[in-house]
């Protein structure tokens, strides 16, 4: 197989395909730049063993991002992760009444977890696994998929729990 | 309300906001087909088996362990690491046939810096702080962000001479060209021009790089992502230095101190960015200070590319005695 073979076969792949890979990738990340250096990053391994990959590709891609997310996290130094965090929490919300919905919320503070509960969290509400099908993802235990979800959530609650809604109040536009 | 619950709905419902809209780029497997060409070109050098080459592999490792450089005195792979990753700039700095193009913002508002050969050409722009320009120059703070003033070289009677620009007020004069080119390693001039603020150095953009690298005064600091690209960091030592006498008195400062840091791409050893910054003090005047980022293409050298480092006078424009009277 050459490589241009390759290359155009993975295209096809991609196609129906990349968005959601690239939307979690962004979860994981918190940004669109990181997520889609990430996705791209997954997406040079996958080629690299595209020739002699048995089984479903999608599988190794998913179990590559996730992998590589907790990953790349730990080699992260601080300033870089203080970085990401500014940049989530500085985002400018689509519209004002997004800013004070919890829901926005919990995903910006998503970030403030550690990389593996992140990656748990991404796989059992944004893929919707069940807890035996992200310890397939992540190649772990069951038993540590359930703790890292356990403590991530009890995490995000206790952010939520403290966290106040902005008021709408302020300057309209008009 | 059943926190439990909610936090798990809430931030499945939270998931599909943030990422609403999010629409993965055309071409991600030829990127990464090309990062993977990339890869190979830098693992081949680092095959080549020679204790420099070794340090450029252990560059990367300390990158890969934290990313920030180690404050020890520097050791002897350490020295070797900078003197290869440096070596391989001025490289490629010396023997590229590209168009450089640099977009610059910063304190000093936005411009664009081209340049091929002995042409080259540098642009400044309004910008946000600005705006439409009035003919006097003045700004109105008004409108969009609008061309100010262009100097470089331009063609006129045939040949290639020196041209200044100014789009506010639609004049134009002309001048020999006079080269900028450093003399030396440790060039002031060209640790000046790093730093900003936006006056190019003309034509010579590779040998300012270089006669900089050259000082000796530079540290790899690091890898950075930029655009896709893990970058070599290469950062200078900050100087200080006397300002020449005319720039002082217009400034009222005595000192300008300043520093930069160089952005490498590791598959071809061509600068990708540049940042600088600079403070002047000294002087009656109050402490000034500013950066700059500069972000750099390496384009081909085709015939549309090789004249955008040429100034194009605009018809009617009215020539002048000098810059001075524009």
């Amino acid at each position: 197989m050459t490589n241009d073979r390759a290359v155009a076969e993975l295209e096809e792949f991609l196609a129906e395909r990349a968005d959601r890979l690239l939307r979690t990738a962004v979860l994981l990340t918190g940004s669109r730049e990181a997520g889609q250096d990430l996705l791209q990053t997954a997406l040079e391994r996958l080629l690299r063993h595209w020739r002699t990959l048995s089984g479903d590709p999608e599988g190794y891609l998913r179990r590559t991002l996730y992998n590589l997310a907790a990953d790349g996290f730990r080699r992260q130094g601080r300033l870089q992760r203080k970085l990401l965090l500014l940049r989530t929490d500085t985002r400018p919300p689509p519209d004002v009444t997004a800013q004070v919905d919890l829901r926005d919320a919990l995903v910006r503070m998503l970030v403030q977890l550690p990389p593996r509960q992140r990656a748990v969290l991404v796989l059992r509400y944004w893929e919707q696994l069940s807890e035996a099908e992200t310890a397939a993802v992540l190649g772990w235990p069951e038993g540590t998929v359930k703790s890292a979800a356990s403590r991530g959530l009890r995490r995000l609650r206790e952010l939520a729990e403290g966290w106040q809604p902005t008021e709408l109040h302020g300057t309209k536009r008009g | 309300m059943d926190m439990k619950t909610d936090v798990e709905e809430l931030l499945r419902d939270g998931m599909g906001r943030f990422t609403e809209g999010v629409r993965a780029p055309a071409g991600l497997a030829s990127t990464a087909a090309r990062l993977r060409r990339r890869r190979r070109t830098i693992r081949a050098a680092v095959a080549c088996g020679t204790a420099a080459v070794t340090a450029a592999a252990a560059v990367a490792t300390v990158t890969a362990a934290g990313g920030s450089a180690s404050r020890a005195p520097a050791t002897v792979t350490q020295t070797h690491e900078v003197a290869y990753v440096v070596n391989r700039v001025k490289a490629a700095l010396t023997t590229e046939n590209l168009v450089f193009q640099g977009k610059t913002t910063g304190t000093y508002g936005p411009s664009t810096t081209w340049a091929y050969g002995h042409r080259w050409r540098w642009e400044e722009f309004t910008g946000k702080a600005c705006r439409h320009a009035l003919p006097s120059g003045d700004c109105t703070h008004r409108g969009g962000s609008e061309r100010y003033l262009a100097t470089g070289t331009a063609r006129a009677g045939g040949k290639l001479t020196g041209a200044y620009v100014t789009y506010y007020n639609h004049e134009y004069s002309l001048s020999p060209i006079t080269t900028t080119l450093p003399t030396s390693a440790c060039s002031r001039t060209a640790r000046l021009e790093m730093s900003g603020p936006g006056v190019t150095p003309g034509a010579h953009w590779a040998d300012f790089i270089n006669a900089t690298l050259a000082c000796g005064a530079a540290k790899v600091t690091g890898h950075v992502w930029i655009k896709g690209v893990q970058t070599i960091q290469i950062t200078g030592k900050p100087i200080t230095v006397r300002l020449p006498p005319g720039e002082a008195k217009a400034v009222r400062e005595k000192w300008a101190r300043d520093g930069w840091t160089l952005y490498v791409d590791p598959a071809t050893y061509l600068p990708v960015r540049i940042t600088g910054w600079n403070a002047t003090f000294g002087g009656p005047a109050s402490r000034t200070s500013g950066s700059e980022v500069m972000d750099v293409q390496w384009l081909k050298p085709t015939a549309a590319n090789i004249a955008k480092a040429t100034i194009t006078i605009p018809p009617g424009f009215r020539q002048v005695a000098s810059p001075a009277t524009q």
